[in-house]
């Protein structure tokens, strides 16, 4: 049995990935594991690799989703696409996106998505 | 890959730059090398909103590089080359052909205008290529001839001409505008100092040094300023050093002819009015270059502030030596300065009493230097008028700026052609070497002279600077040779006229 928020956030993970699917990204890869941070989502949005991170939240909360991703959380982002990248071996650009996806009590949802959240700020 | 030039301004002269872009994947970064100040490094965000706003969304980890390395860069004159590099390297742009482009962004992609672009205009000119600038610098462009130029309103409008979809708007003719407006105050409202008048007419004749003296409220400051009003039109050369030091601060252009005028006020510091600061700006006494500088109080001024204008007076040109390097700029100022005769203001007033005691008015008089006196041609006293000739109501009948002004511009048209060929334009500015030879003194100059000098105790210096108000005295009276009377009103002028 696992815990209500966990099976929550695996729910929104879903969500995003048809979401992005829909936006006819290509999706890669998905809970990739590394040390000190896990990807949700890797895809390609035609040339560009996209590292999309997921968070999702219940209607109601008083923070949403996107906000809950700090500078602490961009920096791990950072690393793991980083090893991603070395790892496959991608050599062309690739970006940070946010998906926050909102659990409504009537059984819908809504996503919302935030692209390139690193904006050429430089994280090491 | 292929760089865009753009510029750096090193003091008035503009440097050429080659913006070098590389577009490596990663994650989106902009990095940019090459000695960028704080202005150039915060471009990328300018840059990338604007490219934005054409609908360039920027990726990967760009690499910009500003040549040569070791030359610091400064100002956001950098925006629109680095734009265009990032568009090029991102293939949205053909090849970019020759030229320098100068332009600071908006957000939005507009460009706007920006410090230099007179300096740039020359530079460009001198190395044949063509010239894009923002809109707003395209007037003060077209005053250098022989520039090609052209005006560009928007980044989008840039990228369009690239694309050889749109031509751009070249610089047009240079036209001075020709509205005049009445001198403010005009001759005709001082009433009395004739010696005055006439000493600021031949100022404004020949472009000579004048001092006043004389107590509260007898009319000095007044007299300064209406000397505005009789000073000739510069001619297009000067006018165009004239905007070349504006535009390198970024001051807004002005088609008006007019010789500059300074006030600076006593309190100013030595950087300020003779240039320098890390980026080696150019100070007051350069941006009233072919003009008037009007230091009022002259006596509270820094002493050592007064006594680095020594050299910037007789030469005509500052060099500002910093840490960071060194760069000249033209002063050619006709100084006026202003003070009163003693601390409390009525040494030699014929009604008021004057009440400092002997070492304060040493004191006082200690403050301005000799060699300083000794640069300044037309030493003027201007004595406080009676009260009844102030409250006069009569017009005083006395001659309008106007009038004056048409004599002062033949003598100085006079002056032009005598010195054409040689790059000089007054009296003045004549140096050393030339003033016996070209003066055209009469043959009885000489005696005179020789047992005035002596009676005077004239410096060398001294002798050039009378012989060069005579000059300017026979010219106002269109006269060929430099006759005697020319040269004693000419002396009548020199330290001793009102003080010590």
């Amino acid at each position: 049995m696992t815990a209500k928020h966990l099976e929550r956030g695996r729910q929104g993970e879903d969500i995003a990935a048809s979401f992005v699917e829909e936006l006819g990204w290509k999706i890669l890869d998905r809970n990739v594991v590394f040390r000190g941070g896990e990807l949700d989502i890797v895809a390609m949005d035609s040339s560009e690799l996209v590292i999309a991170e997921v968070r999702t939240r219940a209607e109601g909360w008083m923070q949403p989703g996107e906000d809950s991703v700090g500078p602490r959380k961009l920096g791990r982002l950072v690393r793991s696409g980083r090893l991603y990248t070395d790892m496959t071996g991608w050599e062309g650009p690739w970006r940070i996106d946010i998906l926050s996806v909102t659990m409504k009590k009537d059984g819908t949802h809504s996503i919302e998505r935030f692209e390139d959240v690193t904006g050429g700020a430089w994280f090491s | 890959m292929n760089g865009v030039w753009g510029i750096t301004l090193r003091g008035m002269e503009a440097r050429k730059v080659e913006v070098e872009v590389e577009i490596a994947g990663g994650l989106f970064a902009i990095s940019i090398v090459g000695l960028p100040d704080a202005a150039v490094r915060e471009s990328k965000e300018r840059v990338r909103a604007a490219l934005r706003s054409l609908g360039l969304a920027v990726r990967g980890r760009v690499a910009v590089n500003l040549a040569p390395a070791d030359l610091p860069k400064e100002g956001a004159v950098l925006d629109l080359p680095i734009a265009l590099g990032i568009a090029r390297a991102m293939g949205s742009i053909p090849d970019i052909p020759p030229g320098i482009f100068l332009g600071e962004l908006a957000l939005d992609g507009r460009l706007r205008g920006i410090r230099g672009a007179v300096a740039a205009a020359i530079l460009a000119r001198d190395s044949g290529i063509p010239l894009f600038v923002p809109d707003g610098n395209l007037e003060e462009v077209s005053l250098v001839s022989g520039c090609s130029a052209f005006g560009a309103e928007s980044l989008e409008d840039v990228f369009a001409f690239l694309r050889g979809e749109k031509e751009l708007k070249p610089a047009g003719e240079f036209v001075p505008s020709s509205g005049t407006c009445s001198p403010d105050p005009d001759f005709a409202d001082i009433r009395g100092q004739a010696g005055a008048r006439r000493a600021l007419e031949i100022a404004a004749a020949g472009h000579h040094n004048v001092l006043f003296t004389g107590s509260p409220g007898s009319g000095k400051t007044l007299l300064a300023r209406a000397l505005q009003g009789i000073l000739p039109p510069l001619s297009t050369d000067e006018f165009l050093e004239t905007a070349l030091v504006r535009s390198t601060l970024g001051i807004p252009f002005d088609r008006g002819m007019k010789p500059p005028f300074r006030t600076v006020h006593h309190t100013a510091s030595i950087v300020s009015i003779c240039g320098g600061g890390s980026t080696l700006r150019p100070g007051e006494v350069s941006l009233a270059h072919r003009g008037v500088l009007f230091l009022d109080e002259f006596p509270e001024f820094r002493r050592d502030l007064l006594e680095g204008l020594r050299q910037p007076l007789e030469d005509g040109r500052i060099t500002v030596s910093r840490a960071s390097g060194s760069v000249t700029y033209p002063c050619r100022v006709l100084l006026v300065a202003a003070c009163n005769p003693c601390p409390c203001g009525w040494a030699g007033d014929p009604v008021e009493k004057c009440t400092c005691s002997v070492p304060e008015l040493e004191r006082y008089q200690r403050k301005i230097s000799g060699p300083i006196l000794d640069r300044i041609d037309l030493h003027v006293p201007v004595p406080r008028l009676l009260p009844e000739e102030l409250v006069a109501v009569e017009d005083t009948g006395a001659e309008p700026s106007s009038a004056i002004a048409i004599r002062v511009r033949n003598a100085r048209e006079l002056q032009r052609k005598r010195w054409a060929g040689t790059g000089f334009s007054c009296n003045a500015e004549l140096p050393e070497r030339m003033v016996k030879r070209s003066l055209m003194l009469s043959a009885d100059v000489r005696p005179f002279l020789s047992s005035m000098a002596e009676r005077l105790r004239l410096s060398g210096r001294g002798i050039s600077r009378v012989l060069k108000v005579a000059r300017t005295i026979a010219d106002l009276a269109s006269t060929e040779k430099v006759q005697v009377p020319h040269v004693a009103e000419a002396l009548a002028y020199r330290d001793g006229g009102g003080r010590s």
